[in-house]
């Protein structure tokens, strides 16, 4: 029991990294989302390349590169920082292609309709399409942020203390190294079951009170 | 040019506006009055450019050439039109879609609500109990909390009508409003509508309601490929037709 009991201290690590990383990621990805479906094509084309850029290099390459970029000059950024730094950028590439499904997703009435009223495009993103943006996203945000809360055993190898940081220690010293990380594998299961279930009760709830 | 008493009782002014897609031309060198306070009902086959010629009075299609004035504001088809322009131009011409285009994500108070705080700048008070007569006025007030997706058909495009009278329009556009409803349906709707017409309401209609367009509108348009082949008193239309082309459409649509 002495493992699972020092594994669970990296319970609040793991989630700190994947909340940051994807509210981070949940707010930088509307703009990037709105750059690419702007009228100005450059806009698009730079919307367009920062998300490839950003989705390109695989999450571990983007912790070395801010933790060892960053922190080995004047400025010294902190693990957890890099961590939830690095989640955050690779997060507003993936948000905004979700955000941008969903953009399509709406009908053109939705924006004639406020058009026709008089409102203003700043009116009609924020009041009308925006909302409904958010709602359609729901399903593929949150299978997003479950792949982020595995995917955030990574911050390990940059030392923060972690789920995988802590099974690892405690494999370390085992004298069978399998039986931590079954544990760790157990306790992501836990935490991620949970997360789908409040995913899917949210979205349908939404549904069934403004079902079209 | 008009005088400028005549001028004063004219609502829409549509002065030779054409509209291409492409090679296509869906508006072909339109020109079109509407007095104040008068129905008029668009008629004609599908494709014949009824809802285009609607969708440019409010701007929600550019038209490549031509004049179009509502209420006195007047926009050429060439000029750059700002975006406090078209606000004001959208503002005096309320529109009712086939599909209703509620907002899904708003109660039925709120939809109506939205763009009098947003547009005419009220009061989310005054906005709520300008919208709740409304409701009352097209015979929904118990519907005020309820979920568009909760309303039948009918009960939605009324609720759409009420939406764009909250912006006390000078004229009120209606792209086909009973095309997407069971016939009982369209018939509620059409009452809210005919209840407009005999308040004075400035309206046109694209319809294929025959039946409205002959009792409640004061003037009758054929358009048939961009262009309008025939208008005049609806009675007229209806008994004798000026076109072998207008007599095969009406023959079509009542005769079946």
């Amino acid at each position: 029991m002495g493992y699972l009991q020092a594994i669970i201290t990296g319970i609040p690590m793991t989630l700190l990294v994947t909340v940051a990383g994807f509210t981070l990621g949940a707010i930088g990805g509307i703009p990037l989302a709105l750059a690419r479906r702007s009228r100005f094509a450059v806009l698009r084309i730079v919307a367009r390349t920062v998300i490839e850029f950003l989705r390109g290099i695989p999450p571990i390459v983007w912790i070395f590169l801010i933790y060892f970029g960053i922190g080995t000059g004047a400025i010294t950024i902190s693990p957890l920082g890099a961590a939830i730094a690095a989640f955050g950028v690779i997060s507003c590439a993936y948000m905004a292609e979700i955000y941008r499904g969903g953009l399509s997703a709406i009908p053109a009435g939705q924006w004639e309709a406020s058009a026709a009223l008089g409102m203003g495009h700043r009116d009609q993103l924020s009041k009308v399409v925006g909302p409904q943006v958010l709602r359609v996203s729901i399903p593929a945000s949150a299978t997003y942020a479950i792949g982020l809360l595995k995917d955030s055993s990574i911050a390990y190898t940059v030392g923060v203390q972690e789920i995988l940081f802590n099974a690892d220690m405690q494999a370390k010293q085992a004298s069978d190294a399998i039986v931590p990380f079954l544990y760790a594998a157990l306790v992501y299961v836990i935490i991620t079951i949970p997360c789908a279930w409040a995913a899917r009760s949210l979205d349908s709830g939404l549904r069934r009170k403004v079902a079209r | 040019m008009t005088l400028p008493a005549t001028r004063q009782s004219v609502a829409i002014e549509l002065d030779s506006v054409v509209k291409r897609y492409g090679d296509h031309t869906v508006l072909d060198n339109v020109s079109l009055s509407v007095r104040e306070g008068e129905v008029v009902a668009i008629i004609g086959p599908s494709g014949a450019g009824k809802s285009t010629l609607l969708r440019c009075i409010n701007l929600l299609e550019r038209p490549d050439s031509g004049r179009i004035t509502v209420a006195g504001h007047a926009v050429d088809a060439g000029s750059e039109i700002s975006n406090k322009e078209l606000v004001a131009h959208r503002r005096v011409a309320g529109m009712v879609f086939q599909s209703f285009n509620l907002f899904p994500h708003l109660d039925v108070l709120r939809n109506i609500s939205l763009a009098q705080e947003r547009v005419l700048g009220r009061s989310r008070k005054d906005a709520d109990k300008r919208s709740k007569e409304l409701l009352d006025r097209v015979g929904l007030a118990d519907k005020a909390a309820q979920y568009p997706s909760r309303c039948s058909g009918g009960q939605q495009q009324r609720i759409a009508i009420a939406r764009a009278l909250a912006l006390e329009p000078k004229v009120m556009l209606f792209d086909e409003p009973t095309s997407a409803l069971d016939p009982e349906l369209g018939l509620e709707v059409l009452a809210v509508m005919r209840e407009l017409a005999d308040e004075g309401m400035t309206m046109v209609v694209v319809t294929h309601e025959m039946q409205f367009a002959r009792d409640v509108s004061d003037h009758l348009v054929v358009m048939v490929d961009g262009a309008v082949l025939e208008e005049g008193p609806p009675e007229e239309i209806f008994s004798k037709p000026g076109h072998e082309r207008t007599r095969r459409f009406l023959r079509a649509v009542l005769e079946r």
